[in-house]
């Protein structure tokens, strides 16, 4: 029932949340306008836009995920209501996976407009893969969100507010490291190895080849969804001992203040 | 049956960089309240009462001590014990889009309430805190009054067995702060509530709580009813007369007479014990006499109390 309490909340706020529209439809929609007309403008050929449209339409997806459930806390924080979910017989799972359960119907909702945006303007289809290569994908991007979520979560109560801009900037180490616009051999090696520690750069590199692209890493999908739980498992771990940790600093209560 | 034992509680805040600097909250504070009860803890500004509170209510770890609260510690059994607990503070804020019954819903569900029973329940909180006409009212857009109510309706989400109210009428106007305190009073009457509540207010506290703990600086000076309290301070009954002649000199310096002041045409005395000195006073003056056209006997009020621990 707390699961289901986090998800209806936080499907409420974004309901009348003005910003929700730039978050389902302008960015995403901006994002894969523009990276596809600079396909076109720089003459690539059909795989090579299918690459990079891939990429683009997953970080906007596993963006949207990521950012409902770092809200699972930042909400509370802004609201200053903190105290009174935490005197409740809740688990931080309760909030977290309530939170992520709205992020993964916003997401879809976001692929999907991304995918019909790139088949009708730039003939690529995202969907053409079939549904369990697309059912693997998305799951990726949203195993790979809650990893990000619940570590921003977990910074939140770490530092407070102060680590809210993390919940906007900490998926642009995606964007540089998980092979969004170009493959992670391109990367110098060290920082490819930091690459190849990412659930996504998997994923990716699974979805990619059905669109006829090589796969860089053997049995991705295998390796994608063992590190995602390995994450998933720390992250969740990181934020129970934050949570600790705020109540014996006070932090909690300053975050109700 | 005590429903909070609380033993040398100790608490100490870091700040600053790598928490050097520390600022003890809490010095070893023990503390005994009875099943039943409504238990008033007073004090100035960062004495440590919403500290106190805060570990009561588990959201805050004690450094030291043991805290037990309807039986369970409140660390190591902190997930049962939340079952059975609910807090309410004056400066309560919730998510400000939410309307007022969606408000009650969210928290009901985290209690394990859901579908009819959770309808009915907010049904129920909502006609307790008169906030049946506001429930479809965002909460940004609720005044004070109506926030409060709701964040005490809120507190009542799972019919909590103690109920820990901090400064439950804060900012109120003193018609709502009225019948707030009435109904703070009626859930102990009528479902048998053990209620804690901090407070600023002197007069809530006298009207409100079977006993009262003094905290300042991290410490309780005194404990007891606001009799008791009034007696430990020692700052004395006040004895009022009107005289004829009105200025008698000698009279500051009788025995158990601490000193005395003229004002509105009457000499008030403030003295040790009232009950023992009242006979003594109106004899002396009778044997020089003055005519005592005029007596009133009246016990210090809490306000004083405070005063003079506060100091």
């Amino acid at each position: 029932m707390a699961v289901w309490a986090f998800a209806l909340r936080n499907l409420q706020m974004a309901s009348r949340n003005v910003f929700l529209l730039f978050e389902l439809l302008f960015w995403p929609v901006v994002n894969v306008m523009s990276i596809g007309l600079l396909t076109r403008f720089l003459g690539l050929s059909g795989p090579e836009i299918s690459f990079v449209l891939t990429g683009t339409i997953a970080f906007n997806t596993l963006q949207v995920c990521q950012l409902d459930v770092a809200y699972a806390l930042l909400y509370d924080a802004w609201s200053k209501s903190m105290k009174h979910q935490f005197v409740a017989p809740i688990g931080v799972r309760h909030l977290t996976v309530g939170a992520w359960i709205v992020g993964m119907v916003r997401g879809v909702f976001v692929f999907l407009l991304q995918a019909l945006l790139a088949r009708w303007a730039f003939g690529f289809d995202p969907l053409g893969a079939g549904p369990l290569p697309l059912a693997a994908f998305l799951a990726g991007c949203f195993l790979t969100a809650w990893v990000i979520g619940v570590l921003v979560c977990a910074l939140v109560m770490l530092v407070g507010l102060r680590a809210e801009t993390a919940a906007w900037a900490s998926i642009n180490l995606v964007l540089l490291l998980a092979g969004i616009y170009y493959p992670i051999s391109v990367l110098p090696g060290p920082v490819a190895g930091v690459a190849a520690a990412i659930p996504l750069t998997y994923f990716l590199d699974a979805y990619r080849a059905h669109y006829g692209f090589v796969p860089e890493f053997r049995a991705p999908l295998a390796v994608g969804f063992l590190l995602a739980a390995g994450y998933i498992l720390v992250s969740h771990w990181a934020l129970v001992a934050a949570v600790r940790r705020a109540r014996r600093s006070g932090l909690l209560l300053k975050l109700s203040e | 049956m005590l429903a909070i034992d609380a033993r040398d509680v100790v608490k100490t805040f870091h700040s600053g960089l790598l928490g050097r600097r520390r600022t003890a909250a809490l010095r070893g504070v023990s503390l005994a309240v009875p099943r039943g009860a409504i238990f008033g803890v007073l004090g100035p500004n960062g004495a440590g009462k919403t500290t106190l509170l805060s570990i009561f209510a588990t959201l805050l770890t004690p450094d030291g001590g043991t805290v037990t609260i309807l039986g369970h510690d409140v660390v190591r059994e902190a997930g049962l014990l939340r079952r059975r607990i609910n807090l309410a503070s004056g400066n309560a804020s919730f998510l400000w889009n939410l309307r007022v019954a969606e408000i009650l819903a969210f928290y009901g569900r985290l209690y394990g309430l859901h579908g009819a029973t959770l309808r009915r329940r907010v049904e129920q909180l909502l006609e307790v805190g008169e906030l049946g006409p506001h429930r479809r009212v965002p909460y940004n857009e609720l005044s004070t009054g109506l926030k409060q109510r709701l964040s005490l309706a809120k507190s009542l989400v799972n019919d909590p067995e103690l109920l820990f109210l901090d400064e439950p009428t804060l900012g109120l106007d003193p018609d709502i702060s009225v019948r707030m305190r009435s109904h703070i009073a009626s859930l102990r009457r009528e479902r048998g509530m053990t209620i804690v509540l901090t407070t600023h207010y002197m007069r809530e506290a006298e009207e409100l709580c079977d006993e009262i703990a003094f905290i300042k600086a991290g410490l309780i000076l005194a404990r007891g009813t606001s009799g008791d309290l009034k007696r430990q301070i020692r700052i004395g009954d006040v004895i009022a007369l009107r005289l004829d002649p009105p200025h008698v000199p000698w009279l500051s310096q009788a025995p158990g007479v601490l000193r005395c002041a003229v004002a509105d045409g009457r000499v008030h005395c403030t003295v040790d014990e009232a009950d023992k000195r009242l006979p003594e006073l109106l004899r002396a003056l009778h044997s020089e006499g003055v005519m005592v056209r005029d007596v009133q006997v009246r016990e210090p009020d809490l306000e004083q109390v405070f005063v003079e621990l506060a100091r």
